[in-house]
This record gives structure tokens, C-alpha cells and sequence, in this order.
């Protein structure tokens, strides 16, 4: 695990600095975030869905977000990118600055914002038609017209995701002929053919064999290394192999975040350590 | 108990008690499931067979379209005195009247078969020395003439009188006219060598053209009055002398009933045809080989020609536009036979007429579909014959002998070459595609080229599918991709219920309503085409253009409100520029104008007005399907295309649309076959010309309309209801391979984009 100079991370174990006046099951005492999130609510119609949550995203590691099924993680992710926009009847309060300015500012393009904020989803979904043109959408639709450039980019992304040599005998084949490993890394490797700085992945592995889920996590280790991944899991073992920091959502409300492994040996709080110890959830 | 089958022979079966309970259970509901799946196939099987119930009825009256004809043996005369030159037979082929060479005219019973009475046919006129010179080929009419020696013509004519004895059965007493005698002057003393008669149909008017052996020629026309008041009959014979052929007298002659034109043949085998008015030939056809028979078809405007290398040939009196003149024109030729034509007989009932070889083979055949209908053996002594006036009775008479056929011969005049294929009808100046089932007159030759009414269909199709599917195609993609949800819900029942309006009343109002609206208005309709696209460029640039927050405010796909204005606000415009464009760019009427440049007339109501109202008939159809295509694109992929930066407009485009390709050409096909088998807004918006144009300012008349229109004048049974038929078996087809072609087709489509 290689670290820019710039971002230290914590020592393990550490306490983070209590004296800011900081909750310290609450921040992890992050330098120059990518994100910022202040104060978050979430309403479908009448129902919140998150509640006033705050929280700190590292640059180039990767957070995972963990809780029980219907706690709001996902919902929570799908702000990074505005994708809650597309539902109706959401209204969200708080605001996340991405790179300290705020995503819902009305200057803000919105297909450049998506094109910085990557996504692979649950269920993977490539487009209907081939490899080669799944990875070559994103670019194409950002004006990459060079067909030689279109190339590199198919391959690089591929050999980035890990797919290359699975798949460079046949770019042209329907990508619907893949298997569902091969298919979300190609959606990984669809992600990253933008060049986001941030790539956000909403329980990826959930619908893949453990020997395909292993080849993901080890893919994540190494795009840390270029991007900042936030992933959400319902997986705790997951979370606790691939994340640098873990955050506990219980119904909508953040309740602990921080290092990964100090969450998980040493958690702040009680609701945390029910459920990692499996009492809940 | 299919349950207890499955368990193997000899196996224990464990616990007796709870299976027994598990084996009603199960065979309560196999019975449950059995009758379900009985039930359902029945309704398959059942439909299917429905289907095929339809197709094979349809067939059936289809099928005796294309049967030939058939001709039998029905009674025989022998006698050694006949020896006929002309036959007349009665409309129930009780009796016979032969014109033998001898020169007297035999009375034939053909139900008893015997000769009841002869008389010479020149009666008591003064007899003139020895039999007959010439005698008059068969006319179909009932009429006989004989050319002497001294020059005379004599005429008589036959009619069947219709009596009914006390047990109801109908007697038929042949009576034979008193003689009519024709003299031309300059003509006494020499002999008559050729001869031709004709008679209109209902007998009152008399041709006859005569050859003498100084080839002096004469047309004489005989009209026979009778006096409502008094009763005397007055009889009046106009004497045309014709130019002389070169060569000498013709090898054959044929007259018309009124004696208007008259055809000769030529030593050398070319044909003169003279016209009233006019004693020189208007035409002479080029040389070919000698004409041995000749004779106008019913209605005198075809003639057959018979040759002596056994040719059959069709020629019409073509009059050019603008002459006075007619030319004789080849059209057709049947397959030769193998000895020369000796005799050829007209039907009176159709196109069709009779041929008989020196070899004594005969044939049946129709001039217009150009079948040879039957071949048969006359026999060696076959001199002539004759076809009963209802076409169904075939007379042939030979030395000693008569021979009556029986022949039924329901559709000589369909083929499939006549139904597709271009026709020289007669009075046409060439091969036309015509469907014209009726005529002005009897002898009239029903037109029944489906051509036309494919053309209108297909372009009844074309108007309206080019308004219904862009704005059904693309109404879909906006209220699935892009409007308000709240609206979308809106929208979508009420788009569908304009599916459930009659269209006997989208043909009513487009026929009497929008018809005479649009004429006035038409410029108007033009212009929207102009001003509804800028109008929403426009209100797309002020709305960009608005501050943020305030289009902020508006949720997304809620703003359609605001273009709608913009566009009733540019139609509004249009329709009032109206009459100021029309009288700027079109000099006042649009109508005119467009008569003008096109130098087609405007029709009324036309195929612009088909393609509005029958659009808005499909055009709920097509929304309706390809909404549901639309809406049916996985929202994952919506996600995924989005997430990857793309504006709504680039997903819809390259994912939403492909995706949803299957589904759109469905809902375009179905559109289409909607389309292709509309009746009443066709029948109501069109003039039901079936003209062969693909001009959007005339009518049209499509199959299905021309069944609507045509069937309460088709007789059961008859060629045109069965031509009806025939067009909706076409129909069915074609709604057939138009639908398996769309299944095959998104089958392909699907298969791209399968496992979604």
C-alpha cells in the first residue's frame, strides 16, 4: 500500500484529536478530503431518508460504508453524483462540497460532475452492445472522436480493470456474453475509461461468486492508487479487507465512522458493535 | 394416478397414511391442471383453427377463378340434309335454326333431334337461279343472309317465341322473318362472293356487307321502327358503297352491328377497316399470312383474325386523340393451331369467342385475359359452329349432323395476368392497369386490374404512416424519457382513448369536415411546418436563457406546458397567415395553383386528408406500443449512462433508443397493418378513384374500401365477387408476410439486446 506524501494516514490505532472538539466516533480527522459533507438530509416525499449526516471523504483510499439493509447507505452514495435527482419527489437538505465547492450549486455542469464522479452499480449493466463500444461510450460522449485514441482507452481501461487478456480476442463480441465477474469489471473498467477522480460503487460484489468478488477487491487495491473509491457493502468482512475507513449508517444517521480496523476491533460505539458482532443486521 | 405411476414396481412404499393424503391432494390439482391446460389449448387450437377456417373459405371462393372451362356433350342431330354454313341457336338451347349451303334454312329441334321445317331463304322473293353464292358466317345474332348470283342479298332473321303450356313447361316456337331483300345499284347481274351480317342486340338494327365478284363493296344498315301508336313497322336501309380493295374482293368480311365500321382482309392477308362517313379504308394493316375467318367481338370494337397458318390475332380500331380516323392495331395473339381457322364465332355474353380449325379441332378462348379457355376435337366434318347466346351451349354443325355441347364457363375473363398484369382493354389506346368493375354499357368489359387498388392502399398507407409514426415514435420517447411523471400519467389514457374513437367517425369528420377546411386553409397547414419548429427553437433559447432560478423552479419535464403554448401560439399564426400566403406565394388559391404547377386537379378529399385522419388513428397505436418499448429500457442502464456523464438527450439517442429498437419497429408494424386494412376513413375521405398516383392532392380507393364499395353490387357466385374475394385473400397475405416479416425481424432485434 503505497501513500502519496501529502495524505498521512493516521497511525493505526490512534485516537484522532478529541481536543478540536470533535466527536471522535465521528471524524477520523481527515486532511484535504476529496468530499465534504455537511449536514445531509434526504427526504423521499414525506419520509427521511437520511438524517443530518456529516462526514469527511479521504482522497485515494478507499471508504466503505456498511449497515443494515434499508439504512440508507446507498441512498447515501447516489448524493455523490446527484443520481437522487432523477427520482421524483427527493428533496435534500445540507450540502457536499466536491473538491470544496458545493455539487448542487447551480453552476455546476452536471454531466461533467458525473463524468469526475464515476459509479459501478449492484446489478452490473452493460450497454447491449459490444465490449469494445461499452468502454468507448463514456469517452465518445465526452467528444473523443480519434479512433486510435478510442483504442488506447479501451485498452488501458480494460488492463486497468483487470479484463484485458480475458477479453482483447473478442472487443467486438456483445458484452452481454460475458460472464457476471467479467461484466462488472467491464463496468468498472467502463467507470474508469472518463477518468473520474472518484469512483463510487454500490455493493458490487453482491451478485458475483467469491472467486469473482476476490478479483474485484484486489482490483480495488490497486485503482486506490489513482482514484478514491467509495464502496458500500453489506459485506462487513469486505469492508474490513478492502477499506481504509468504515462508516456505520443505522437508519439514515451516521453513527460511527473512522479507521477501518479500529472500527472494527475497537468500535466507539455500542449500535457499532451489535452489529459487527452480528447481534443486528 | 400419475402420482403412484412414477414410483417404481416392487419399491415399499413408505408410510401408507400420509401418502395417500399427498395423492388426492396431487390429483385434485393434476385434475385442476389438466382441465386448465385443456382449456388453454382449446383456445389456441381453437383460434388457430379459426384462422385457418377463414383463409380456407376465402380460398374456396377464390379457387374457381382460375379453373378453365368445361365443355360436354349434351344432345346430337342427324340428318343427312344439313349441311350448315351459319348456325342460330336459342337462349335455351331447345332449338336450332341451320343456314345449309343448299340455300335453305333447316328448323332443328335439338330436344328431340329432328328437323321440323325448312323453307329456301330466299322464299318467295323470286327465285333466283341456283343456290346461294355466298352465305354469312356466323354472327352469334340471330340473323341468316345469303348473296345470289343476281346480285341480291337476301336477309332473315330469327326469333324464338316463349310460350308456356297448362303444366307450366316452356315451349319455344322458332319463326323465321319474312326475307329482306338488299340491292345495290350497279350491281344487278353479277355475283355476290362475300358476305357478313350483324344485328344489335336487341334486334331492331341490321348490318350487312356484301363483296361482289367485281369487288365492288357495300355496307347496308337496316333499321326497323315500329310505331308506338299505330303498330306498323317501318323498315329503313341505308346503302354505303365502300372503295374497292386492291386485289380484288376480300378473303373475309366483318361487319358491326350498326354497320359503322366494317373490316375486309386482302388477298395478302391485310386488313382495311372503313368507318362511317367515309367510303375509303381509314386503315390498312401491313401484309401477313391469308385471313380465312374474321369477326368483331361483341360490342364491335375487337376483331379476331383467323389465318390460314392456324393464327388467332386480336385487333382493335384505335382512334388517336385528336383524329377523326381510326387505325387498325395488333394487340394480342393466341397459340396457333395447326390448320388454317375456318370458322370463328363471338360469345354475346362476354370478351370470348369460339375458333374452329379445317382440322376439326375447336377452342374456346377470351380475348381480354388471353386464355385458351378449352381445346376439344370437333371433328373432321365440323363446318361451323356457333355459342349459345348465354355462353353456355356450344353448337358445332357438320355435314348430315348437329352436335350441342354443354359448356360452363363461369370466369373466362380473370387470370392472374389480368388481375396484375397491364391489359389492352378495348377503346384504350394501349396496356393500362384499370380497375373499372362496371361499365356504361352491356357490352362493356368489366376492368379488374387489382394494381390500382394495391397503389391506394399502399399510398393510403404511405400519407399516413409519414405523419403517424415520427410524431408517435417520437411523442413516446418524449413522455417516457423526458415529461413530468405526473403529466406522463396524464397523457398516456388520453392518447389511448383517441385509439378507441370509431373511425366511421374520423371518416366522417375527416370526409365532410376537415376535407373542405383544409382546402381553405391549406397554405396554412403548410406554414406550421415552418413556424411550429421555430416557435420551439425559439422558446428553447428564451428559456435557456432565463435566470436559473427561475427555471429551476419548474420540475424537469414540466416545461412541455410552457412549449405547448408556444406551439398552439405558432399554429395560430399560421393559420391566420393563411389567406395573406395564398394569395402571395400560391395567386390566390391553392387549389388553382397547385393544378397549375402539377397539371393534376385537386381533389377534395385526397390522400393529405386520408394521411391526417388515418394518422390520427395510428398514431395512438404507435405511442402506445413504443411507450411501452421505451419505458421498458432498464433503469440500470438509464443509471449507468448517466452516471457516465451523458445528457439525457445522449442516453435516450444511443442507449434508450437501440435498446428500445425491438419494441419501436413492432409498434411501427402494427401501425402499419392498422393502416393497411382501414375501411371506413378511407371510404368517407377519399373520391374511391382508383387511379394509379402517388399525388398527395387526388384520391385513391384501397382494397379493403373497394370490397366495402363493391360487394353489395356483386352477384353471388359471379367473377366480381369472387374477385372481391381474392382481394381479401391478398389482404390477408399481405398482412401475413407484413407481420412475419416484423416478427422475424425483431426475433433478430431481440437477440441483440436479450439477457436485459
Amino acid at each position: 500500500m503505497t501513500t502519496p506524501d501529502s495524505m498521512p494516514v493516521p497511525p493505526k490505532g490512534a485516537v484522532p484529536d478529541a481536543a478540536a472538539g470533535r466527536d471522535p466516533a465521528l471524524d477520523p480527522g481527515i486532511e484535504d478530503p476529496i468530499f465534504s459533507v455537511h449536514g445531509l438530509s434526504l427526504h423521499y416525499g414525506d419520509k427521511q431518508a437520511l438524517h443530518d449526516i456529516s462526514i469527511e471523504i479521504p482522497r485515494n483510499r478507499i471508504t466503505a460504508f456498511i449497515g443494515p439493509s434499508g439504512c440508507g447507505k446507498s441512498t447515501f452514495l447516489r448524493c455523490f453524483n446527484r443520481l437522487n435527482d432523477l427520482l421524483d419527489n427527493v428533496t435534500i437538505r445540507g450540502d457536499i462540497l466536491f473538491e470544496g465547492r458545493s455539487i448542487f450549486s447551480p453552476e455546476v455542469e452536471i454531466n461533467t460532475l458525473r463524468r469526475r464522479i464515476g459509479m459501478v452499480f449492484q446489478k452490473s449493466n452493460p450497454f447491449p452492445k459490444s465490449i469494445y463500444e461499452n468502454i468507448a461510450y463514456g469517452p465518445r460522449i465526452h467528444g473523443v472522436r480519434d479512433r486510435r485514441r478510442l483504442d488506447e482507452i479501451v485498452e488501458r481501461s480494460l488492463r486497468a480493470a483487470a479484463l484485458w487478456d480475458e477479453v482483447k480476442d473478442r472487443l467486438h463480441d456483445n458484452a452481454l456474453g460475458l460472464s457476471g465477474g467479467q461484466q462488472q469489471r467491464l463496468c468498472i473498467a467502463r467507470a474508469i475509461a472518463v477518468e473520474p477522480d472518484v469512483v463510487l460503487l454500490d455493493e458490487p460484489c453482491s451478485a458475483l461468486d467469491p472467486l469473482a468478488t476476490a478479483r474485484i477487491e484486489e482490483l480495488m487495491q490497486d485503482l486506490k492508487e489513482n482514484y478514491t473509491l467509495i464502496i458500500v457493502t453489506h459485506s462487513m468482512q469486505q469492508a474490513s479487507r478492502v477499506s481504509d475507513y468504515t462508516a456505520f449508517l443505522y437508519l439514515g444517521r451516521l453513527i460511527e465512522y473512522g479507521v477501518t480496523e479500529q472500527l472494527f476491533i475497537k468500535p466507539r460505539k455500542k449500535e457499532t458493535e451489535d452489529y459487527i458482532t452480528g447481534r443486528f443486521g | 394416478m400419475p402420482l403412484a405411476r412414477r414410483i417404481p414396481p416392487g419399491t415399499r412404499q413408505p408410510g401408507g397414511e400420509p401418502r395417500r393424503i399427498r395423492g388426492t391432494t396431487a390429483r385434485r390439482r393434476l385434475a385442476a391442471d389438466r382441465f386448465g391446460r385443456w382449456l388453454v389449448a382449446a383456445g389456441g387450437v381453437g383460434i388457430i383453427a379459426t384462422i385457418l377456417g377463414i383463409l380456407l373459405f376465402i380460398l374456396i371462393e377464390v379457387w374457381p377463378l382460375f379453373g378453365g372451362a368445361r365443355v360436354e356433350p349434351l344432345a346430337g342431330v342427324r340428318d343427312a340434309r344439313l349441311d350448315p354454313a351459319a348456325l342460330v341457336i336459342d337462349e335455351y338451347r331447345t332449338h336450332a335454326v341451320s343456314l345449309d349451303r343448299d340455300g335453305r334454312v333447316r328448323i332443328v329441334d335439338l330436344e328431340r333431334g329432328v328437323v321440323d321445317d325448312e323453307l329456301p331463304l330466299a322464299g318467295d322473293v323470286g327465285a333466283p337461279d341456283g343456290p346461294p353464292t355466298a352465305l354469312a358466317p356466323v354472327s352469334g345474332r340471330p340473323v341468316v343472309a345469303g348473296g345470289f348470283a343476281d346480285g341480291r342479298v337476301v336477309v332473315r332473321t330469327v326469333s324464338f317465341a316463349i310460350s308456356f303450356d297448362d303444366t307450366g313447361r316452356r315451349l319455344v316456337a322458332p319463326e323465321v322473318s319474312a326475307p329482306t331483300v338488299l340491292a345495290a345499284p350497279g350491281t344487278e347481274g353479277r355475283t355476290v362472293v362475300r358476305l357478313a351480317v350483324a344485328a344489335s342486340p336487341a334486334g331492331d338494327e341490321l348490318a350487312v356487307a356484301a363483296a361482289w365478284a367485281d369487288g365492288t363493296l357495300h355496307v347496308f344498315h337496316t333499321t326497323r321502327e315500329e310505331n308506338d301508336f299505330t303498330g306498323e313497322v317501318e323498315t329503313s336501309v341505308e346503302d354505303r358503297p365502300l372503295e374497292p380493295l386492291a386485289g380484288g374482293p376480300p378473303a373475309a368480311l366483318a361487319v358491326s352491328a350498326r354497320g359503322e365500321r366494317v373490316l375486309a382482309a386482302t388477298a395478302d392477308g391485310r386488313l382495311a377497316l372503313y368507318e362511317a362517313g367515309d367510303p375509303r379504308p381509314s386503315s390498312v394493316s401491313g401484309p401477313g399470312a391469308p385471313v380465312t375467318a374474321l369477326t368483331w367481338l361483341v360490342g364491335d370494337r375487337a376483331a379476331v383474325v383467323g389465318r390460314k397458318d392456324g393464327a388467332i390475332e386480336v385487333w382493335f380500331p384505335i382512334r388517336d386523340r385528336g383524329e377523326t380516323r381510326s387505325r387498325i392495331v395488333f394487340v394480342r395473339a393466341f397459340p396457333p393451331r395447326d390448320a388454317p381457322i375456318a370458322v370463328l364465332a363471338p360469345s354475346l355474353r362476354n370478351k370470348g369467342f369460339v375458333a374452329l380449325d379445317r382440322g376439326g379441332g375447336a377452342g374456346l378462348y377470351h380475348s381480354t385475359s388471353r386464355r385458351t379457355l378449352w381445346r376439344g376435337e370437333a371433328g373432321e366434318a365440323a363446318r361451323t359452329l356457333v355459342l349459345a347466346p348465354r355462353a353456355d351451349g356450344l353448337l358445332v354443325g357438320g355435314s348430315g349432323q348437329l352436335a350441342l355441347w354443354r359448356v360452363d364457363n363461369p370466369h373466362p375473363e380473370i387470370s392472374l395476368g389480368t388481375l396484375f398484369g397491364k391489359v389492352w382493354y378495348e377503346g384504350y389506346p394501349g396496356p393500362a392497369w384499370v380497375w373499372q368493375s362496371t361499365g356504361g354499357t352491356d357490352d362493356a368489359e368489366p376492368k379488374l386490374s387489382l394494381v390500382p387498388l394495391l397503389v391506394g392502399t399502399l399510398k393510403g398507407t404511405f400519407y399516413s404512416l409519414i405523419l403517424a409514426i415520427p410524431i408517435g415514435v417520437l411523442g413516446a420517447m418524449y413522455a417516457s424519457q423526458f415529461m413530468h411523471p405526473r403529466l406522463r400519467n396524464a397523457v398516456k389514457p388520453v392518447v389511448e382513448i383517441m385509439a378507441a374513437l370509431p373511425s366511421v367517425v374520423l371518416g366522417f369528420l375527416a370526409g365532410l369536415w376537415l376535407a373542405p377546411l383544409i382546402q381553405r386553409v391549406f397554405p396554412g397547414l403548410l406554414l406550421t411546418l415552418v413556424l411550429v419548429p421555430l416557435a420551439v427553437i425559439a422558446a428553447g433559447a428564451v428559456w435557456h436563457r432565463l435566470p436559473a432560478r427561475l427555471r429551476h423552479r419548474v420540475p424537469d419535464g414540466l416545461e412541455v406546458v410552457a412549449f405547448a403554448a408556444a406551439i398552439v401560439a405558432a399554429m395560430w399564426l399560421s393559420f391566420e397567415l393563411s389567406p395573406w400566403v395564398e394569395s402571395m406565394v400560391f395567386g390566390g388559391s391553392f387549389p388553382d395553383w397547385i393544378h397549375a404547377v402539377s397539371g393534376i386537379p385537386y381533389d377534395q378529399r385526397n390522400a393529405v386528408i386520408v394521411g391526417i385522419a388515418m394518422g390520427f388513428a395510428v398514431i395512438p397505436i404507435i405511442f402506445s406500443v413504443a411507450e411501452d418499448a421505451f419505458s421498458n429500457v432498464p433503469r440500470t442502464l438509464i443509471s449507468g449512462s448517466l452516471a457516465l456523464g451523458a445528457s439525457r438527450w445522449q442516453t435516450v439517442t444511443r442507449i434508450v433508443l437501440p435498446t428500445a429498437s425491438p419494441g419501436i419497429f413492432s409498434a411501427v408494424m402494427i401501425g402499419f397493418g392498422r393502416a393497411i386494412g382501414e375501411t371506413m376513413i378511407v371510404l368517407m375521405a377519399t373520391g374511391n378513384t382508383p387511379i394509379m398516383s402517388w399525388f398527395p392532392f387526388n384520391g385513391f380507393r384501397t382494397l379493403s374500401a373497394n370490397i366495402a364499395v363493391e360487394i353489395p353490387e356483386a352477384p353471388y357466385g359471379g367473377t366480381l365477387y369472387r374477385t372481391l374475394f381474392f382481394s381479401a385473400l391478398l389482404l390477408f397475405a399481405l398482412t401475413f408476410v407484413i407481420n412475419t416479416v416484423a416478427e422475424v425481424v425483431r426475433q433478430r432485434l431481440r437477440g441483440r439486446y436479450a439477457d436485459l
